[in-house]
Formats: structure tokens, C-alpha cells, sequence
């Protein structure tokens, strides 16, 4: 126990990344996220209480420029999961807000978790940090197939329209769980390194270069 | 904002303990953030042109290596617009590249989150309580409502809820707690003053502000607690005395001409002098010192640094939820002082005007410090509250310490204003000095764990850390022995240990806090992970016994053992998986540790 928290709680990182899993109740949210972290499957079903999280240590290798292997660096994930029952509601919503990127789940045998995929959409925009967010759309239960209510066909228009990646997956054998959760690590970690290059760097130094800094934004915006 | 009323009890306590270990999370993460900004200030430090000096167009601005006028000409960074050679440069390519500097800087804003938080403010700018996550706020208001904080069952010392934040929070409470809040208050109250009469028993004349040791500042600018200050107060006392580098800025109109003399008294000084006094007396000059019974409220300062100037801004915003001065006449005419605290001195003072009737008032004071950057780091700004009463009497309304060593002054633009908590002036604490040299000693069992596999769970080939031998170190603090006892004190000791190993890493854990024990026994371990041996033989691990003392500004070092020969660790890498038992002789004073 002791060693736990003393792995988790030590700052040998490099980065500390925020995901959110979100979808309706009993879509699978614990289950996947205790199999990414753990890789163990628990088939019972325990309704989480308002939010929890749960923490995992990965390596990243960032891609280099011409698809050469670049650095690898040292990524603690905190992985949020959120009750999906309705009274919880603005519990879970005012934690949208800390998360960098998010697992928006719905259950494959039931067709009414992928209809209310939309109003997750518009409840991620209206509570995550920012308009358009890094999601990734999963479809659990892939494993009972016998109970398919929503077909891959649908799921990826749907998917394509909102322009985000989609995965099946299944909790309860791991598959893809591990690509859907890299794949949104992979695209919060591009969308800071665009954040960060997307002004004109700031100057490291005061003194003469910051009376230029400061004007540059504005003359970019009269431009545009 | 939602709040965790709607919930049943059960249900909230969940949510609470998930927020704890949140809040774990959180800390480690500003630990480790603080240290990014410092390695940051140490490459902006070592690759920046002095602004003392002139430098010719042809120089590097990292390496000051000298630049030709046909190869090797340089090239101006696009962050920074200064000229760089190549051998600077960092980037994917020969044109899109940053020089040392700009890229570390941008590096850090990735690792830090920075980018997050900036991406988020532009859609929910940041309120005046300063939280940065929902949690956290959450956290915070559920322990300002339920009376009684949130401590997870054997806490760490450092994430005990700080005492005085708690009555500050409890004070700036609305009206319909008041009754309950009034009765926690008297509790509270009253333990402070029982608190600091077992204090003054002790009489060691000690300037208060020269006992605090810390060498590791856990200093972050966004949320300042004060336990944030009591654990980061940069050591006044050590080290060689520098020559007074700064004086008083000549264009300052504000400085403290009208009160002269009287004013040669400092803070510190002033309060001891009443504390010994027991009473209100005079002091020898013509005005007498007071503190009020509650210290409410807080104080809004903004710090900036113009390295270009050497001149250090000190922007004394506001304050709020002042306690009343003069409580029988309902008036308080607040005024803020500060106060530079330099590791051999304490001087330049700078006062704000003194505003009228008021337990709020703004003053957007302006107050400059010529100063050489090299001195930031050792330097402390005091910022107190006074009450300017009749016949020059003033009362103490509450005061904070805030290192300058941690504050990272990239622009003025990104270091914003903070709120800081008032706290009572500490009591005086004894310390080094006055200590024998033998301090007990410290009973410990050791142990290295050897793992064939890294520390933490690998499932898939993503998850590939560290060298294969990696192992653990366990440090099961038993207990400590033939502490040197002092009357009437009864210490809350906890023990910290640092790891120091190559590379310049270093771990640092602790254990609870046993309280009012001459001879404590913790059985705590503390777990160093993903250590190899190699990294142990050359390491040094550093024990340091601690009296945790929760109303005074620092905690004070009982004594401090350290183990760092390559003999010391043999048996221990000899014969691991097994425990070592080892009584370990500790000092009282610096003279074990390192600097």
C-alpha cells in the first residue's frame, strides 16, 4: 500500500496528462478504465459514486519529423471516471473542465447509450476547457456480439461527423482498449505542442524584445 | 457551482476521500512543477546576457562566444529576437529552430500544464479563490462548511490543513454560519494562546525569521498557503554574509521619512518586544505594539521583477476581511508595511498610506526595490498589516513571508497578483545555535528490494521503464532515542528523509507527525522506488527529525543524520531483501547536513 503511494505520489514525470471517461450509466466507464490500468476485468456491475480516478504511468514516444521515432518521455495519466446517472450531473460536468482530453463511451448493445452520445457532444462543449476538445468515441461490449444493438457503420458516421476517431472495444477481453486510450494521448499531447507554437514564442529575456512581443498580437490580428 | 449537499452522507465522504487522493496528486505535481520553473530560471540564468554589461552586436546571446561577420554569423531566435550561433540552437531543422532558452522556456510550459491552464482561462477565467481545478474548490468550500477539515488518517505534515487558513476561511464566512463558526473560533482561539504561553517559557531570544531552514522551497506562486510559506521560507541565517546589494530606490517618494527613528524597529523585533512585555507597554520610543486577537483577512500583492532595472515591483493591491484595530471604537485605519528580508539584514522598508475606516481598503501602492538579481533567490519580502491607532500606537493586524527564491519573473504579464492569508506573527522559536552538538539518536531498519521487474505495472510494450535492476530502498523509521529534553516543551516530531542520488534526483518522503512524545516511535517506512544500486553507492540519504510546530512560521530541526559513503550502503546491497538494523547518532545543528 505504502509503495503505491509512494509510485504515484514521487514527481518522475514529465508530463501529467487529464482524461475523462464520460458516457450513460453502465456503458462500461470503470470497467474500461480498470482494465487500461490494471488489465483485469471486473464483470460486476458497481454504479460509481459521482467521480473517481484512477492513475497509470506510460511511456510516450513522440513522432519525429519524418515519422523517424523521436524522444520518449515519461507520462502520468490521471484517468477520471465519472457516474454516468443523471442525479450526479453537475457533479460530473464541473469536472469536464480540468480534463484535457476524453473518452466519450457508449454501449453497444444498447442502442439508447448511442443516441444520447449527442447529448454528451453538446454537454462537452459546454464544460470542457474549450470549444472543440480531444475526444475519442468508444463503443464497449464488443465482445457480445450476440447483443450488437448499434452497428460499426453507424457509429462511424457519427464519429466522422463530429470528426474525432472511433474504437470498439471490449472491457472484458482488452481489446482496443489500450489504442483508444493512446490514440487521445497522442492527440492531447500534438495539441499542446500547438498551443504552445501557435502564438509567437514568447521572449525568454525582457528588456528590448518584449516591447516588439507586444505589439505583434495586435498587428496579427489586423491582418486576419 | 455545485456543492456536496446533494449527496447522501456516504456517498460525500467517497467523494471527499477520491478528492484527497486528488489532492495527493496535486501536490506531488506542483512539487515537481516548481522544480521545472527552477531549472528553467537556471538555464535562463547561465544563457542570458547580463544587462550590466554591454555586448557587441557579434556575440552569441547564449554562449558569448564570438560571432563571424561570413560563417558562422548567427541568426536571430525567433523567440527571443537575439542573436544566435549555431552550436545554441534547438529545432527539428536548420530554419525552424529556437535558441536554449526559448526552447526550455517553451518546454516548460508544455510539461508544466501551463498550456492547459492558459487554453482554460480563456474560457473560464480564473475567480478570486484561485483554484485551478474543480476539485480543489470543491475540496476547499466542503472543509469551509463542514467546520472540521478533511485529513486523511495518518497525514503527512505537509498535507495537514494549515491551521491558520482554516480560521481565515472560517472568518470570511457568511453570516449564517457565524454562530457555529464563533463557537470553533473561541476553540481555536484558545489554543493559540495556550500555545504560545508554553512558547514563552522557553525565552531564547531568537530573531524569529532566522531559524527558518529550508533548502527545498515548495514555493508555487498560483496557490500560496501558509504552510506553502512556513515550508518555503529560504534560509536567512546560512551562509556567507553578502554585502548588502540593494538600497532604497532614489526616485521612491514613498519611503518612511515622516516616521524616522521609530521605525528602525522591525516586525519581528516589535512583536517580541511585546510579547516579552506581556503586555502593552511602551517600547522605549513613543509608540507601543499590539496584536489583534483573531488575525482575519487577506492581503492581495503582486510581485514583479525588471531584470532589465534590477528593480523589484511590489504592488500592494488591497486587502480584505481585515480584523478591526481598534475594537472598542469600531476603527481600523489600516496601512501596509514592507519589508525586505535579505539573508543578513532587514531593511527597507516601505509603507502604504494609511487608509481610513476601513477592514477592506485598496491601495495599489507601488513600491520598488533596487536589487541584484543574483539576490532574488535569498531574498524574503515581509508584508505586514497595521492599524495606525491614536498616539502612534499600532496594532498588528497579520503579516505574510513570501520567498522571492521560486518566483519565476518571466514577464509581468504572466505573474499576476495573489492572495495571501494574514497570519499572526509567529512565536519566537529557538533553534541551531543554542543547541548541544549530540542529538539522540534515530532507530531505523533498512532494507533493498531487488525487483526483476520496474516498480510499477507493465502491460504493454509501452511500458518500459528504467534499468532492470532497479530496486527499492525501504526505510522503516522506528523510532528516535535520548532526544535532549527541554522543559515545558513537548515537541511534534516527524522524521523526513531525503534521497539524493545522482543525476541530481532526489526523493523525499516523511512520516506522520507523533505527537508530545519524548520518545517517539512511528514504525513508518519510507519507500525510495526505482532505485539501482549503482544509483545507492553513490547516494546519500539524509534523515532529519523535525518538530512540527503548527502556529510558528517554520519547523524546527531537531537533528539530522547522514549516510553517504559507499561503506555504509555495502551491507545493505551485500545482503538485500533483508532488514538492516541501524541506530543512527544524530546532530543538532547544520554541521550534519549538507549545503
Amino acid at each position: 500500500m505504502f509503495s503505491a503511494v509512494s509510485i504515484m505520489t514521487d514527481g518522475d514525470y514529465d508530463y501529467l496528462i487529464k482524461l475523462l471517461a464520460l458516457g450513460d450509466s453502465g456503458v462500461g466507464k470503470t470497467t474500461f478504465l480498470y482494465r487500461y490500468t490494471d488489465n483485469k476485468f471486473n464483470p460486476k456491475f458497481i454504479t460509481t459514486v459521482g467521480i473517481d480516478f484512477r492513475e497509470k504511468r506510460v511511456v510516450y514516444t513522440a513522432s519525429g519529423p519524418n515519422g523517424t521515432t523521436g524522444k520518449t518521455f515519461k507520462v502520468h495519466l490521471q484517468l477520471w471516471d465519472t457516474a454516468g446517472q443523471e442525479r450526479f450531473r453537475s457533479l460530473t460536468t464541473a469536472f469536464f473542465r480540468d480534463a484535457m482530453g476524453f473518452l466519450l463511451m457508449f454501449d453497444l448493445t444498447s442502442q439508447q447509450s448511442f443516441l444520447n452520445v449527442r447529448n454528451w457532444m453538446s454537454q462537452l462543449q459546454a464544460n470542457a476547457y474549450c470549444e472543440n476538445p480531444d475526444i475519442v468515441l468508444v463503443g464497449n461490449k464488443a465482445d457480445l456480439t450476440d447483443q450488437r444493438e448499434v452497428q460499426e457503420k453507424q457509429a462511424k458516421e457519427l464519429a466522422d461527423k463530429y470528426g474525432i476517431p472511433y474504437f470498439e472495444t471490449s472491457a472484458a477481453t482488452g481489446s482496443e482498449v489500450d489504442k483508444a486510450v493512446i490514440t487521445l494521448l497522442d492527440l492531447v499531447m500534438k495539441r499542446m505542442e500547438q498551443c504552445v507554437d501557435k502564438p509567437p514564442a514568447e521572449p525568454a529575456n525582457g528588456g528590448g524584445a518584449t516591447k516588439l512581443e507586444d505589439a505583434s498580437p495586435d498587428q496579427k490580428k489586423c491582418a486576419c | 457551482m455545485m456543492d456536496l449537499s446533494l449527496l447522501q452522507a456516504l456517498e460525500r465522504e467517497k467523494v471527499l476521500e477520491v478528492l484527497q487522493r486528488d489532492k495527493l496528486l496535486r501536490s506531488a505535481e506542483e512539487e515537481r512543477i516548481r522544480r521545472l520553473k527552477m531549472e528553467l530560471q537556471e538555464i535562463r540564468r547561465k544563457g542570458a546576457k547580463s544587462f550590466s554589461r554591454q555586448y557587441s552586436e557579434r556575440t552569441c546571446a547564449r554562449c558569448q562566444r564570438p560571432l563571424g561577420k561570413f560563417w558562422n554569423s548567427g541568426a536571430v531566435c525567433r523567440g527571443c529576437s537575439h542573436r544566435i550561433c549555431s552550436k545554441c540552437r534547438v529545432g527539428v531543422s536548420t530554419l525552424d529552430w529556437k535558441c536554449t532558452v526559448c526552447h526550455a522556456y517553451r518546454e516548460v510550459k508544455i510539461k508544466s500544464g501551463e498550456w492547459f491552464l492558459e487554453e482554460k482561462a480563456k474560457k473560464y477565467p480564473p475567480d478570486a479563490e484561485n483554484c485551478e481545478t474543480t476539485g480543489e474548490k470543491l475540496l476547499m468550500s466542503y472543509q469551509r462548511l463542514s467546520h472540521i477539515a478533511v485529513v486523511p488518517p495518518t497525514p503527512p505534515p505537509s498535507y495537514d490543513a494549515p491551521p491558520f487558513n482554516r480560521l481565515a476561511e472560517l472568518k470570511s464566512l457568511k453570516k449564517p454560519f457565524t454562530k457555529s463558526m464563533e463557537d470553533l473560533m473561541v476553540s481555536i482561539s484558545s489554543h493559540m494562546r495556550r500555545f504560545s504561553r508554553s512558547q514563552e517559557d522557553v525565552r531564547v531570544e531568537q530573531d524569529l525569521l532566522t531559524v527558518v531552514k529550508n533548502r527545498r522551497p515548495s514555493f508555487s506562486p498560483k496557490s500560496l498557503s501558509d504552510t506553502d510559506i512556513n515550508k518555503s521560507s529560504p534560509n536567512l541565517n546560512e551562509g556567507p554574509s553578502l554585502p548588502n546589494l540593494f538600497k532604497k530606490s532614489k526616485n521612491d517618494d514613498q519611503s518612511c521619512s515622516s516616521s524616522g527613528a521609530d521605525e528602525e524597529l522591525s516586525l519581528g523585533s516589535e512583536y517580541l518586544e511585546w510579547k516579552r512585555g506581556c503586555s502593552i507597554r511602551s517600547t522605549g520610543r513613543d509608540s507601543g505594539f499590539l496584536e489583534v486577537s483573531n488575525v482575519t483577512g487577506e492581503l492581495e500583492l503582486a510581485v514583479a521583477f525588471d531584470g532589465d532595472s534590477s528593480c523589484l515591483e511590489v504592488t500592494v493591491k488591497r486587502c480584505r476581511n481585515l480584523s478591526c484595530g481598534d475594537v472598542k471604537r469600531k476603527k481600523c485605519h489600516p496601512y501596509v508595511k514592507v519589508c525586505l528580508l535579505l539573508e543578513t539584514s532587514r531593511c527597507s522598508k516601505l509603507k502604504t498610506p494609511v487608509k481610513r475606516n476601513t477592514t477592506d481598503p485598496v491601495y495599489n501602492e507601488v513600491l520598488n526595490y533596487q536589487l541584484e538579481p543574483a539576490m532574488l533567490s535569498r531574498t524574503a519580502l515581509e508584508a505586514s498589516v497595521w492599524h495606525s491607532g491614536t498616539l502612534k500606537k499600532k496594532v498588528f493586524l497579520g503579516g505574510v513571508l513570501v520567498p522571492l527564491e521560486g518566483l519565476v519573473f518571466q514577464d509581468r504579464t504572466t505573474h499576476c497578483s495573489s492572495w495571501y492569508s494574514l497570519c499572526p506573527k509567529p512565536e519566537c522559536s529557538e533553534g541551531g545555535a543554542a543547541e548541544p552538538t549530540a542529538a539522540g539518536e534515530l532507530l531505523v531498519r533498512m532494507k533493498f528490494t531487488c525487483q526483476s521487474q520496474p516498480s510499477w505495472v507493465c502491460d504493454t510494450d509501452e511500458v518500459n521503464f528504467g534499468p532492470s535492476h532497479a530496486g527499492q530502498l525501504a526505510v522503516l523509521i522506528t523510532g528516535a532515542k535520548n532526544l535532549p529534553t527541554k522543559a515545558n516543551i513537548s515537541q511534534n516530531t516527524y522524521v523526513k528523509g531525503y534521497l539524493l542520488l545522482s543525476g541530481s534526483r532526489e526523493l523525499i518522503q516523511k512520516t506522520p507527525v507523533l505527537k508530545k512524545k519524548p520518545s517517539p516511535e512511528w514504525c513508518h517506512q519510507l519507500l525510495y522506488s526505482s532505485v539501482t544500486p549503482y544509483d545507492l553507492q553513490f547516494g546519500t540519504l539524509e534523515l532529519e527529525l523535525w518538530d512540527h510546530t503548527p502556529f510558528s512560521f517554520s519547523d524546527r530541526l531537531l537533528g539530522c543524520v547522514r549516510m553517504e559513503t559507499e561503506s555504509s550502503w555495502r551491507l545493505l546491497l551485500q545482503t538485500p531483501n533483508v532488514w538492516h538494523d541501524r541506530r543512527l547518532p544524530m546532530q543538532a545543528n547544520a554541521s550534519g547536513r549538507r549545503t
